[in-house]
This record gives C-alpha cells, sequence and structure tokens, in this order.
C-alpha cells in the first residue's frame, strides 16, 4: 500500500462560528483533549517521512490555536506544504506576517455568501465584514489564495455575486462546493438540498465564469453527490490518499468515519502513523473489494469509485458495508431519490429569500462549539 | 474536503504564450525539494507531476527569463531532439499549467 499524499490536521474542533453545513462531527473534541504542540510536530515529522507531500491545518478554526504559526513553521521545516483551511476569524494583519514569514504556502478562505446579511444567517455570527478584512491582508503576501464557498439552495441564485466577490477579492481560485452531507449538514439537509432547476443554472453561470476567467482565475465546483447517477470517489478511496487526525488525536480515513459504530480508531499517541496507514484494522478494513457487497462486486465502476462512501453508506442506511445510496444501482437508492423529489415539489427553483420562501424552511440547527 | 464530482469546462481560447511571455510559478507554485524523491510541482492542495523537462521549464519560469530563452535553453540542453518540438511541447506544457493557474505570463 502505498503511503498517503496528504494529512488532514484537524487541529482543534473550536470555532468561533456556527455554520449549519460544518462537516464536523456533533460529537467533538474539547480543549482539554487537544494534542500538544509538540506532539503535531512529532506528526508533521512522520507524515513528511511517509511521503506525505501535502497538509491541511483545519478545524473547527485552526487560527483559535495560540500556537498556529510554530505549527506552520514546523510543517514547513519538515518538508510539507502547508495549506490553511481557515474561516478568517481568529487571524489578524499581525498574524498573516507571522505566517507569512513562517512560509505558510496557501490560504483558503471560507465566505458563506456574497452578502452579509445571509452570510451571517448561516454563520450564526457577526463574520462576513471581518472576512473582507482578512481576504485583503492576504494579498499583501505573495501566497496562494483560494475563496472557498459553499453553496446550496439558499444561496445558489447568488452565484455570480459570489464569484465576482472572489474576483474582486483577487483570489487565485475559488473552490464552489455544494454541501455534502454530513455532520452538522445532515441535520439541516433538508433545508439545504438545492432544486434540480437551481442545479441546472448554475452550471450555466460556471460554465461562463470558468471561460471568462480562465489563466486568471481557477473555478473548481463540487456538485451534490445527490444528484448524480454514480457515487463520488470519496476521499480518492477508503484509506488509498488522506489520512486525518482528530484534535485529540485518532487517525481517521476522513472527517465523518467516527459515525461508524463497529470500527475502533487508531489514536497518533499510542502508534507510529506508518503502522496505522499500513497495518491498522480501520484502515484496511474497507480497502480493496474484499468488502463489497452486490452490485459494488462485479460492477465495472469499482475501480473508479471504490463503491463510493462508507459514512454515507451508513448514514442512510445504518450500513457501512452497504452500496452508497446515492448511486442509481443502490438498493437503497429511493430513499435519495424520495427526499430529491420531496424538495423538489416543495421548492420552487427561486428561493428568492422572501417571507413566503422564508416560511417553508425549518428552523436551523447550528454548529455547537465543543463543551 | 471530499471531492464529488468536480466540473471544469476549458474553453476554446487557451492561454499560450508567445517569445516574449515572461512565465512565472504563480503564487503558491513551488517545485518540491525533498531529498531522495522524485520532483513534482507543489499548489494549492493540489501535487502536479512532471517529467524531467518539465520540471527543467517550471524550475526556470522565473518571471525574467522570456519564454524564447527557456525554449532556446532547453534546445541546447536537448541538442538531440527536434528543436521544434521542444517549442511545441514547452509551450504546451505551460498553457496547461496557466489553465490551472500554477504559471503566469
Amino acid at each position: 500500500m502505498n503511503g498517503p499524499l496528504s494529512l488532514i490536521a484537524e487541529i482543534t474542533h473550536r470555532c468561533p462560528l456556527h455554520c449549519v453545513y460544518c462537516s464536523n462531527p456533533l460529537v467533538m473534541n474539547g480543549k482539554g483533549d487537544e494534542l500538544s504542540t509538540d506532539t503535531w510536530i512529532d506528526i508533521f515529522q512522520q507524515a513528511a517521512a511517509m511521503g506525505v507531500l501535502q497538509l491541511d491545518l483545519t478545524g473547527g478554526e485552526p487560527a483559535a490555536r495560540t500556537d498556529l504559526v510554530e505549527l506552520v513553521k514546523s510543517a514547513r521545516e519538515s518538508g510539507l506544504y502547508v495549506n490553511l483551511i481557515t474561516s478568517g476569524i481568529g487571524l489578524s494583519e499581525e498574524k498573516l506576517e507571522q505566517l507569512a514569514r513562517a512560509r505558510l504556502d496557501h490560504v483558503q478562505l471560507s465566505f458563506q455568501d456574497a452578502d452579509s446579511g445571509p452570510a451571517d444567517e448561516i454563520a450564526g455570527a457577526t463574520v462576513h465584514a471581518k472576512k473582507l478584512e482578512i481576504a485583503r491582508e492576504i494579498q499583501r503576501y505573495r501566497m496562494g489564495f483560494t475563496v472557498n464557498i459553499v453553496v446550496h439552495r439558499r444561496n445558489l441564485q447568488r452565484l455570480p455575486q459570489m464569484i465576482a466577490l472572489a474576483e474582486e477579492l483577487g483570489a487565485h481560485k475559488v473552490e464552489i462546493a455544494h454541501v455534502q452531507y454530513y455532520g452538522w449538514a445532515f441535520r439541516n439537509r433538508e433545508n439545504l438540498l438545492p432544486t434540480r432547476e437551481q442545479l441546472d443554472s448554475s452550471l450555466e453561470v460556471i460554465r461562463g465564469a470558468q471561460a471568462r476567467l480562465e489563466g486568471r482565475t481557477r473555478i473548481d465546483y463540487v456538485v451534490p453527490d445527490y444528484y448524480a447517477k454514480f457515487p463520488k470517489a470519496c476521499m480518492g478511496g477508503w484509506g488509498r490518499k488522506t489520512m486525518l487526525i482528530t484534535p485529540s488525536g485518532e487517525a481517521l480515513p476522513c472527517h465523518a468515519a467516527k459515525i461508524v459504530p463497529e470500527l475502533r480508531f487508531e489514536n497518533v499517541k499510542e502508534g507510529k502513523l506508518q503502522w496505522i496507514w499500513q497495518e491498522s484494522d480501520s484502515f484496511r478494513r474497507f480497502r480493496g473489494e474484499a468488502w463489497m457487497p452486490e452490485p459494488c462486486r462485479s460492477c465495472d465502476r469499482r475501480t473508479l469509485d471504490f463503491g463510493g462512501c462508507r459514512c454515507q453508506a451508513f448514514l442512510l442506511t445504518g450500513d457501512s458495508n452497504a452500496t452508497d445510496p446515492v448511486c442509481s444501482l443502490a438498493p437503497a437508492h429511493n430513499g435519495v431519490e424520495e427526499m430529491v423529489q420531496r424538495v423538489n415539489a416543495l421548492h420552487s427553483s427561486a428561493d428568492d429569500g422572501s417571507e413566503a420562501a422564508s416560511a417553508k424552511h425549518a428552523p436551523w440547527e447550528y454548529r455547537q462549539n465543543p463543551r | 474536503m471530499a471531492a464529488a464530482r468536480r466540473i471544469s469546462f476549458l474553453s476554446a481560447r487557451m492561454s499560450r504564450p508567445v517569445e516574449t511571455s515572461k512565465p512565472r510559478l504563480a503564487p503558491g507554485c513551488r517545485v518540491s525539494d525533498l531529498p531522495g524523491r522524485n520532483r513534482v510541482l507543489l499548489i494549492p492542495e493540489g501535487v502536479l507531476q512532471l517529467n524531467d523537462p518539465g520540471v527543467r521549464i517550471v524550475s526556470v519560469c522565473d518571471g525574467e527569463r522570456t519564454f524564447r530563452e527557456i525554449v532556446q535553453m532547453l534546445q541546447k540542453e536537448y541538442g538531440s531532439a527536434d528543436p521544434s518540438r521542444i517549442e511545441r511541447e514547452t509551450a504546451d506544457l505551460l498553457e496547461r499549467l496557466h489553465v490551472r493557474r500554477a504559471v503566469d505570463f
């Protein structure tokens, strides 16, 4: 088994925002359980020795950690390419300068919308204005700069304005990503799933913007797999490309894997990364094809999508082995179909933010902070 | 974030370097320099594998050398290869990297 290409370091679950689509687990690590600076530095060194090239510093909000600059510096010294995945809240002029001196390679800054009203509603906090300030500061440094915007039924109609915002902020890359239904996003999915018509219109907008901005701003668009015919190759396959480490040190193949009840995950405080990756039961569990049920086991696509997402299979069917229900060939596919049809029947394509439109939405379940 | 069905459409208009272009690695893009490892181009949340000439090309994209100078340099270094092929393939690579936003010119 080749080593992972990337390491996702969830250095904290603390976050000043409460985004309704957060993919963090519902049960989070508290501050007292967080790994020390030295432990993270050792993890970075082990990862680099295993051949990991890319590190994502994320959370929660990574800037909530006071040792962030030191972690970036050490990660770079280990030979890793360092991406900071941040809401911007907790950063400052001074901190950005320190991060630049620590040789941070790339910042991915999230925005929730083009306008502060809906943005702050989704984030459950007054943050949009501060993000704009941080974005302008980032441009002063020669580092990669991506604007990340999570899209869903409630903001898709402002896609052109969101692209324009990213362009105005000088982002080199814009990642426009549909909500994926895990964690808090799963709780709010009835409010978030776009209509088919919204999705179709959005593809036109994206196509046009990609052509217009080619060579200047790269636009990546990630569509929701509930509308797909076949499942995504989740994480590039279970335990194939990426290892994620939680704030308390558990090594997972992805951010959602803890919901699978029969799996026992290793902790980096007790085992070496190399052993965890190669030998541990949890990482081996869904590698290869032996675990696959039909129709996956005989399916021509099994080497393309690896049977889809195990966590999604568990979330939607209670069985982590099941064919990913978003797949049109999955026995449990009708559950996904029913939800899609229900959302399309209930909501017209123009969710115009009016009172009438808002009245059709259930109250948000906001992301809580860990205790 | 788990990647679900990335969509991208390339327009008919491609970004190709001209003789006087001065290609430069974009912010956040650098060639890896790890002992005992193949050199790759590291970009925001991504890794681009390059062959040896490709690594050579991106290593000299410093925003000072022109495309013409880079091609001449390669034609000298790869003396046995067809010079017009070198020029075409260098332009091809830089075009692809430009679209990926890894090289500016």
